[in-house]
């Protein structure tokens, strides 16, 4: 049997995302050998993602990539994309990490990212990157700045036709391809495992996912990015372009009925940018937002609020009751006003959007001693001086891992969680750095 | 020098290659770039032309990489965004391809053109743009970065809770630290809290926590009743003058009678004031210091409202949530029927939220400096709700009421303190801000105050609610450093606050190099929020100063020494001490005098070139020739 | 990778049989839609709810191939027909 390979780094970095970035660029800085691990096939998270990004309204690529390569390209940094974490464990003063790679049934030192491969396979898919409003092949690149530029075989969808093999200039495609197991050992890991969507399915009122023209935040951030499904904003079940977009604000924060009982402190801000980007990319359109409170709290974040109301978007105090699929492809909402008289009245949009709110994307149980809490996020065990604690020793935790948060406050909470690995890394005792 | 003088003398052919950057749309939904692609490619120098989505990810930066190495060009131009966003990207992405990385200029084509152009005009702005930066590119030389010595020291101004945090994370890592207080006690404005939301810990705890880590940290030097004073030098080589006084008594506003400093310990905690570090100056003296970087922790101070405002002044049932807050963190453990205040018992009182925070043009009056707080100071709304709930369960028949604009209860856990008010029977009404509460003294009756406000819940009905108290939700201000920012020229943004480089990409810096910014003094914060700043802010520190040399970029000035007749105009107009002397050479066994650089110093503004007579003196990647060029090229385009 | 082993590669197919054949199937579905969908608009550039009622097809699926072919780059956007817009075979693919 082969011998399982042994990798050694001062720090670990579970998760490639802007949060992971940030900690391993702030770590790899200070001169300690770090490795991201990433479950994706590409670094980049939920932020490369995006459409643009408040309050700057900066283009998410033109923010992420530039980290991205920095992280790609740093003397002290080493990238695990596909890869999966089985365990994590503490002993004799070292952590150990067990992580699979799962195939891409690509050679990575062959593959030149010349997406010959993607052009020839016959088979189309539904292209989660695009909202699922766009195909990709079975095999293929996740997106045009992913970081590695490296082709897979999606096999659930793969007819094993033998057309990328054929046209590969570099012999790269391996269908035999197994999974490897590797371990990884260093002295302390940051957990930046981010977040998904709260689930679209479950809101029996709104539809359960099932309205064509009812959409998720995500799905839109796609509609108006760069290279986006359809390169514009047009609705998904018929490519009309909208004359009208409702948002439905906390559809999935601040509702006992889905047991997430927390605000999720982004959509308020998302939603507003999204609206912005909307009238600018569709002057015409009226813009509705459906909202409880508006949370505009960080750094120029309320008069970026203030500034959407001027541009004329209509912001309406209301709880939206029900969603439901109306005529033309539109979408009816029958929503409870809670201004003006309060009636219950019944509005007809082109296209609706939710504002899902967070819930975290992974869970340490079974995996590491590190505790989580009600809310399911990630226990931080001093959340005032030293946020980035965790249950487990010399283990922190950065970004929505720890509930959820904005970019910002993200990248702010990566420092904190490098600072506190290399105190921990740099205290020679084994006992709590902060 | 002719381009063929300067072909031999370099003894290679200068090849350009540009880059232009469709940013995903931003740049290319204004200008055409394939068709400006085409109108540079035949500039004299042009070597190759490449457009990519996006430049400054990795396929794009690959795809300069490649042209340097195939040895297709020796000279890049990007086209893209503003520099100050990824000039730093393109300048390390050439550099790892082996080429000196200050061959290269850029085109802003973004803030200069796309986002402010539209159509042809934009197209051909871009061009002349383009054209210029290749003239430059042209008449680049290689330069090296200068590399200074930098002390591993570092000062933090504040010992709030950002400042303890930073210091004990600096010293952490090896750092000498010095820790600069303007009070004579630390801990900052967390001392007055109460406790905390949403966790309940009492503030005191936490920020005496703290304070003891960092005094007991030997590598910790706390300069309590200090205030820095003088300011020069640059990252790795500040030097700052600091002004220790006795303090003025009595110290602590909240306790009226005269506190005796010489009765307390070191570490002892003063309600409202803070942690006593352990010595009081007893006469003025002046210390000098010598730092590597700056790590900014002034922190905030609350609003205070007009006169009249909200009844403030006009009556004493009209207090701040400070206040407030003051007096219930000073008795955590007191229970009763009635919460007393000034001797009183309160049976309905209301809280009234955003005041000095969100503020809109044309409804607030400014204050008397002009200044309005449009921000939202974050905290607030969580601390008025954690002050209800702590009320209504110590004292339960003191009723609640609640006027808002929105409830930002977003933190983690904070949500919960929201439902348990509501739960508690907080009252709620919401108004707008065009309409706000109106706070009146009532003409007889059982109550003192009376609140009117126009509830947009219950359809606009007005709505008149009595009470005993009135208390101010007051937000956040930075604390004035008016005298520390004209000193060490800091960005101030329009909020007030000190001003990020980027609040993504360089969060936690100043654009002036080797000033970082912790907690509140940047904008409003809670204590984790401020903590999680602050060793952010300590990360970067450390990663800068850990090496013990810090690398600055080379666009200072040079003299020539074939032309300097040794005015010393240069010198008198120079702003920066210290960046230009007169200095004696030897030259054909004469000794003549001329002007000499200290690279570390020099800013690069070019000040000294302009008044220079001679043509001597020149900034190195931005010479008079350059810009020649460039002017050329773009009128020529 | 070599050529493939003819033996291992039977080994490979016999064991991802379910996925094969789930692949094959949504290849001629989407063989036949491709065809019906280009066929429409191989002369005059058409809507999606033109291609869809036309083709008789649901609009939905018609707007995800249009979309999927645009990116491969057989289809192009035209101009805009009411609250529409067009799409026609790319003449040069």
């Amino acid at each position: 049997m082969k011998e399982t390979l042994r990798l050694q780094y001062d720090a670990l970095v579970i998760g490639g995302g802007i949060a992971g970035l940030q900690s391993a660029l702030d770590l790899a800085d200070q001169d300690f050998k770090v490795a991201v691990i990433e479950k994706d096939a590409t670094i980049g998270g939920k932020m490369i993602r995006l459409s643009k990004v408040f309050p700057t309204l900066d283009c998410a690529s033109c923010i992420t990539t530039p980290k991205m390569a920095a992280a790609a390209h740093h003397d002290n940094i080493d990238l695990f994309t596909y890869c999966e974490v089985n365990s994590l464990d503490r002993s004799q003063g070292r952590l150990k990490a067990s992580i699979t790679q799962k195939p891409r049934y690509v050679d990575p030192d062959k593959c030149i990212g010349c997406r010959q491969c993607e052009y020839q396979c016959p088979v189309y898919v539904p292209d989660q990157e695009q909202g699922g409003f766009n195909l990709r092949k079975a095999v293929y690149i996740p997106f045009s700045n992913a970081i590695p530029q490296l082709a897979l075989i999606d096999v659930e969808h793969c007819a094993l036709c033998g057309k990328c093999a054929k046209v590969c200039p570099t012999e790269a495609i391996d269908y035999f391809q197994q999974p490897e197991d590797f371990v990884i050992e260093a002295k302390t890991a940051v957990l930046a495992t981010g977040f998904k969507l709260t689930p679209m399915d479950q809101k029996k009122e709104y539809g359960q996912g099932q309205i064509p023209n009812v959409i998720s935040s995500l799905q839109m951030e796609r509609l108006l990015a760069p290279h986006g499904p359809y390169q514009r904003v047009i609705r998904p079940s018929d490519g009309k372009e909208p004359d009208s977009i409702a948002y439905v604000q906390c559809a999935g924060s601040r509702d006992l009925s889905l047991g997430i009982s927390y605000c999720s402190r982004v959509c308020c801000m998302y939603a507003i940018k999204q609206a912005m980007l909307l009238s600018g990319a569709l002057p015409l359109a009226d813009i509705t937002i459906y909202y409880m409170d508006i949370r505009a709290f960080g750094k120029g974040y309320e008069q970026f609020f203030q500034n959407a109301k001027a541009m004329g978007i209509e912001f309406v105090k209301a709880k939206v009751g029900r969603i439901e699929q109306g005529e033309n492809h539109n979408v009816l909402l029958r929503i409870e006003e809670q201004e003006g008289d309060g009636r219950v009245v019944r509005r007809e949009h082109d296209l609706v959007v939710l504002s899902l709110g967070m819930v975290p994307d992974w869970n340490p149980a079974g995996i590491c001693p590190v505790g989580t809490g009600d809310d399911a996020f990630i226990k931080c065990v001093r959340p005032k001086l030293a946020p980035t604690l965790t249950e487990m020793e010399g283990v922190f935790v950065a970004g929505v891992a720890a509930g959820p948060k904005d970019i910002v406050d993200t990248i702010a909470e990566a420092g904190a969680a490098a600072m506190e690995a290399s105190n921990y890394l740099n205290s020679s005792a084994s006992g709590r750095a902060a | 020098m002719s381009t063929n003088q300067e072909k031999k003398a370099t003894g290679e052919q200068k090849k350009v290659g540009i880059y232009i950057c469709h940013c995903g749309g931003n740049i290319s939904d204004h200008v055409d770039v394939e068709k400006l692609a085409e109108n540079v490619k035949d500039l004299d120098g042009v070597a190759v032309v490449h457009t990519n989505t996006f430049m400054c990810s990795d396929p794009g930066q690959e795809l300069i990489q490649n042209d340097i190495r195939d040895g297709k060009v020796n000279r890049v131009v990007v086209a893209s965004c503003a520099p100050s966003l990824h000039e730093l990207t393109f300048r390390g992405a050439i550099k790892r391809a082996g080429m000196n990385p200050y061959l290269y200029e850029h085109a802003n084509i973004r803030e200069q053109v796309s986002w402010v152009h539209h159509g042809d005009q934009a197209t051909e702005k871009a061009t002349g743009l383009v054209a210029g930066a290749v003239a430059k590119a042209l008449r680049l030389q290689p330069l090296e970065p200068i590399r200074v010595e930098a002390r591993r020291h570092a000062t933090v101004i504040g010992a709030g809770v950002a400042g303890l945090r930073a210091a004990c994370d600096l010293a952490c890592r090896g750092l000498e630290v010095a820790l600069i207080e303007k009070s004579p006690f630390i801990g900052g404005r967390t001392a007055s809290l109460g406790r905390l939301v949403p966790t309940g810990e009492q503030a005191e705890e936490v920020i005496t926590q703290i304070a003891a880590k960092a005094m007991a940290n030997d590598k910790v030097t706390i300069y309590s009743c200090t205030e820095v004073v003088g300011f020069e030098g640059f990252v790795g080589n500040f030097r700052l003058t600091l002004k220790r006084k006795p303090p003025e008594e009595p110290y602590s506003a909240a306790e009226p009678q005269k506190i005796r400093m010489d009765h307390l310990e070191k570490g002892e905690f003063l309600p409202a004031a803070g942690i006593f570090p352990g010595d009081v100056p007893d006469k003025e003296q002046e210390i000098f210091l010598e730092t590597g970087a700056i790590v900014m922790a002034t922190g905030f101070r609350s609003y205070v409202p007009g006169e009249g405002e909200y009844g403030y002044l006009h009556s004493d049932k009209v207090i701040t949530l400070a206040e407030l807050v003051e007096l219930i963190a000073r008795y955590p453990d007191r229970r009763g029927r009635f919460l007393q205040v000034k001797g009183k018992p309160v049976r309905r009182m209301a809280f009234i939220h955003c005041v000095g925070s969100r503020q809109i043009p044309g409804i607030h009056e400014p204050d008397q400096d002009g200044r309005l707080n449009e921000y939202c100071s974050r905290t607030c709304c969580a601390a008025t709700l954690q002050a209800a709930v702590q009320i209504r369960s110590s004292f339960p028949e003191t009723q609640i009421f609640d006027f808002y604009r929105d409830i930002r209860t977003y933190g983690r856990g904070q949500e919960e303190v929201y439902r348990e008010a509501s739960r508690q029977r907080v009252t709620f009404f919401r108004f707008e801000p065009e309409d706000p509460p109106r706070v009146q003294k009532s003409s007889g009756g059982k109550f003192p105050l009376l609140v009117s406000v126009k509830d947009t819940l219950t359809f606009g009905e007005q709505i008149d609610v009595p009470v005993d108290l009135v208390v101010l939700a007051t937000g956040m201000e930075p604390t004035p450093i008016k005298e520390l920012v004209e000193m060490m020229k800091l960005p101030v943004g329009a909020d007030g606050f000190l001003q990020e480089v980027h609040p993504k990409l360089r969060p936690v810096e100043v654009a002036n190099t080797g000033i970082l910014l912790a907690g509140t003094c940047q904008a409003p914060m809670d204590v984790g929020e401020a903590c999680n700043a602050a060793q952010a802010a300590a990360a970067k520190t450390t990663a800068m100063l850990a090496r013990g040399y810090v690398e600055l970029d080379p666009f200072v000035a040079r003299v020539d020494p074939e032309r300097c007749k040794g005015t010393g105009l240069c010198r008198e107009a120079c702003p920066i001490e210290g960046a230009i002397e007169l200095k004696e050479r030897q030259v054909d066994g004469k000794t003549v005098v001329q002007a000499q650089i200290t690279p570390a110093l020099c800013t690069g503004c070019g000040i000294c070139v302009a008044v220079c007579p001679s043509r001597a003196l020149d900034i190195n990647g931005w010479t008079l020739e350059q810009y020649e060029a460039m002017v050329d090229a773009i009128v020529a385009a | 990778m070599g050529k493939p082993d003819k033996e291992a590669m039977k080994a490979l197919r016999k064991q991802r049989k379910a996925y094969i054949d789930r692949a094959q199937q949504e290849m001629k579905k989407q063989r036949k839609l491709i065809k019906a969908i280009k066929e429409q608009i191989k002369d005059e550039p058409k809507t999606v709810p033109r291609i869809a009622s036309e083709a008789k097809l649901q609009a939905d699926q018609v707007l995800l191939y249009v979309a999927a072919l645009r990116k491969y780059g057989q289809v192009v956007e035209v101009d805009k027909d009411g609250d529409y817009f067009t799409y026609k075979l790319d003449a040069e693919a």
